[in-house]
């Protein structure tokens, strides 16, 4: 049996599958799509269900990606039932996803949750009346507490067991509206169309000239791709592919022009209907809510009183920002840290068995100094992704983010893009790989390329750790917060500068709509805290290590061959050569080309790379700036400083963009432009210094 | 004279009488419950000319000042009325 779960977002839809489902989930992303796909297996009984827990959404019309995945999923895969999910707090709004549903597939039970949260703020819900209102089993649940969501699978497996489909009630549109429906429905009614879909639903889209219909989907089950890899987490991507068999045009064509010459275009039919089922769900509401006024305030109102106030909203989002980066990239160093540690003394006690075997000296090198350094080094930042991703999963449950969104939102207008962007280009000072990730909280895909495209501008931990051992040994003293400052500020100056350049390379005429619902707070379940922040530094590690173990040992190779002779003459210094007549024009010499060279792989080697070519031994960042002190003059120091800061952070953020993006043609149009736009940067800071008497 | 959303000041009601311009933002704000009749409640405003954020059929949202500024409202007033809105 095939059970989906439908609902808004913020309904605790995720709690649910959660409960459900445990850990026997799969997730990766819908076909073509940037949005998470989870489904997963239970047995109850004798059967076998396949839950798949549909992206929140508000509506069933085909804007969103997340409105257009609901639906072609209940469309073209017909599931045997629709969990409909409902917050008893906002059941309104809520309800009028529900009535798109019931017109869609006629199995439908819909689960109560919220029922709490509502009582706090006044209302009651009869839930036997709000049944019969809509003529659909409803269950009461407790998503948070785990209350009633076996009733819940109950409930929809006997409803899919269920030998006729029920009759729910049918939205009762104002007569000229209904008159219009019913002549569509009788020229409809005898086609093949209507056998597939309720004619009803049929007839509403065809006023509304909605494309889907008359398209004849075949689906293709991708199994190729599923027999590589079956990961019981984190499937590469949807296990289901869609291909358009045929497009018919159906009847009615004449019918919509005469319409449309008495003033009733789609648009028009559109706005009829949803103003309908608005009206609908007011006429019926009173006979399952009631609500009494209190004069208490509740606890969102409260909170938001201080989180959003104008005064005090900034300083707390400062404290909270503060918490996650202390948290996530600070308190974290002692678990990174153990990380890198336990590689080294793991590589010492591969290396001590090879001796022992007699294994030749490269391949001890390769071990100790290419694998196991270079994995070593990406790995002790995966504490660091994880326990972001743990703040940034609750953050976004609790309904703090909407908030931050709320707040930041003026600085995003600036530059173009949507207020959720704020939180990802702000993550990106932490690390720009769970930035490049933060962005899937953007709904339109053109404001999620943007954001993406841009994080690798800014400067992550490591990144500033280099900047300020290397601005600390050319500016000594007050004159070096002045340069770090000045970096910074042509860091955010890019960020925006880009942000509207892109706007135009990737078309995006309409600006998305800033209309966005900020829900009641909540404390989030530690569950559904700790599976998206296991599942997301699961599948980074999955995709990331082979690039990262091939990248190592290639850097190990050029930089160690031809054997015994000095840095300068290895392949990586002979590179660096014939690199330089790109660092030529920017004061670089070959030394630097080469740092820049391997700082693709992680940014924070970069320093050491310095101290091996500058003959600096151990790892000491002072002592390797203060050695380049002399071979630089501050000009080169900074111009090589903002080409640091511009250029691509690392390895990982370019898999990442990959993988969020989709798109390999974006990926490599992101770092071209990285590097185009930091060595012309480079370039201008060079010249403009050098014409303005700098040294 | 005609009144839009954006012109309420913190604490004031109104009902949307008709919504500007169309497409994606006009069908986002149909999702999302705005429709002629709605009682709308501006509760603040962001400094700076950020979003606003409005109380409507018992939750909340945020909106830009541009995008406030295609609601089209009538009858504002401040007196509590027997609506759930009041009681959140």
């Amino acid at each position: 049996m095939k059970i989906a779960l439908v609902g808004n977002p913020n309904v605790g839809k995720s709690t649910v599958f959660n409960a459900l489902t445990g850990s026997n989930q799969q997730v990766g992303n819908w076909a073509g799509k940037t949005v998470e796909r989870k489904s997963g297996i239970i047995q109850r009984a004798t059967q076998e269900i396949e839950l798949v827990d549909l992206p929140g959404t508000y509506s069933l019309t085909a804007y969103s990606q997340e409105e257009i995945i609901t639906r072609e999923y209940i469309l073209r895969e017909k599931p045997d039932v629709v969990m409909a999910m409902v917050d008893a707090s906002n059941i309104e709004r809520n309800l009028y996803l529900v009535l798109q549903v019931l017109e869609l597939a006629p199995r439908v039970v819909v689960g109560l949750n919220m029922m709490d949260l509502a009582q706090t703020t006044g209302i009651t819900i009869q839930t036997a009346e709000l049944a019969s209102a809509l003529n659909v089993p409803v269950v009461e649940i407790v998503a948070a507490k785990g209350k009633g969501i076996e009733e819940f699978l109950t409930e929809a497996i006997r409803v899919g067991e269920l030998e006729q489909d029920p009759l729910p009630i049918k939205v009762s549109y104002p007569d000229e509206l209904e008159q219009r429906i019913q002549a569509m429905e009788a020229l409809l009614v005898g086609t093949a169309w209507a056998a597939k879909y309720p004619l009803r639903w049929l007839a509403l889209k065809r006023l509304e000239r909605d494309p889907e219909i008359g398209q004849e989907w075949k689906i293709s089950p991708a199994l190729s791709r599923k027999s590589k890899n079956n990961d019981s987490c984190c499937d590469p991507g949807d296990a289901v592919n869609y291909e358009l068999q045929e497009v018919a045009v159906l009847p009615g064509e004449e019918l919509l022009r005469a319409y449309e010459a008495e003033g009733w275009s789609k648009d028009h039919f559109e706005m009829a209907f949803a103003d309908a089922k608005y009206k609908y769900i007011s006429q019926i509401l009173p006979r399952f809510r009631s609500h009494e006024n209190l004069t208490k305030p509740t606890w969102t109102d409260l909170l938001d009183g201080w989180i959003l106030s104008p005064i005090w909203g900034y300083p707390i989002m400062l404290v909270v920002l503060a918490v996650v980066f202390w948290g996530s990239f600070v308190a974290s160093a002692p678990i990174g840290g153990a990380v890198s540690q336990a590689m080294a003394w793991a590589a010492d006690v591969l290396v001590r068995l090879l001796q022992w075997g007699h294994a030749p000296d490269f391949v001890q090198s390769l071990v100790r100094d290419g694998i196991f350094a270079g994995v070593g080094a990406v790995l002790a930042f995966v504490p660091q992704i994880a326990i972001f991703f743990a703040f940034f999963s609750f953050l976004q449950d609790s309904g703090y983010l909407a908030r931050a969104a709320f707040l930041g939102d003026r600085f995003m207008q600036l530059m173009g893009l949507h207020g959720k962007s704020f939180f990802s280009l702000v993550s990106g000072f932490g690390c720009n790989v769970p930035g490049i990730m933060a962005t899937r909280t953007l709904e339109d895909p053109k404001d999620r390329l943007i954001t993406m495209l841009i994080n690798p501008l800014i400067p992550c931990v490591p990144r500033l750790g280099v900047m300020s051992a290397v601005v600390a040994a050319f500016f000594p003293g007050s004159r070096g917060s002045v340069v770090m400052l000045s970096l910074l500020l042509i860091s955010m100056i890019l960020v925006m500068f880009s942000a509207l350049f892109l706007r135009r390379v990737v078309k995006q005429t309409e600006r998305s709509a800033f209309v966005m619902e900020l829900p009641l707070y909540h404390i989030p379940t530690l569950r559904n805290v700790l599976i998206p922040t296991w599942q997301k530094t699961y599948s980074f590690l999955k995709r990331a290590w082979t690039f990262i173990l091939v990248a190592s040992i290639v850097v190990w190779v050029l930089s160690s061959y031809p054997q015994g002779v000095p840095m300068s003459a290895t392949w990586a210094g002979k590179m660096g050569g014939w690199l330089a007549f790109i660092g030529g024009p920017l004061g670089f010499d070959w030394r630097i080309m080469v740092a820049i060279v391997f700082g693709f792989t992680a940014k924070e080697t970069t320093l050491s790379t310095l101290g091996i070519l500058y003959g600096v031994a151990a790892d000491a960042s002072q002592s390797i700036a203060q050695a380049m002190t002399g071979a630089m003059t501050p000009l080169r120091a900074y111009t090589f400083l903002v080409v640091y800061m511009l250029y691509i952070p690392c390895l990982a953020s370019v898999i990442t963009t990959y993988k969020e993006s989709g798109s390999l043609g974006w990926t490599s149009f992101g770092v071209a432009y990285n590097l185009i736009l930091s060595f012309a940067m480079g370039w201008i800071v060079f010249h403009g210094g050098l014409a303005l008497g700098f040294q | 004279m005609e009144r839009f959303l954006g012109d309420l000041k913190p604490g004031e009601r109104a009902c949307v009488e008709h919504i500007k311009g169309g497409g994606a933002l006009r069908r986002r704000m149909m999702d999302m419950g705005i429709v002629p009749g709605v009682e709308l409640e501006v509760v603040r405003c962001a400094p700076w000319g950020g979003p606003l954020q409005v109380r409507l059929k018992g939750y909340y949202l945020a909106m830009r000042r541009g995008e406030c500024a295609k609601i089209i409202v009538t009858g504002s007033h401040q007196e509590p009325i027997e609506h759930l809105l009041a009681s959140r």
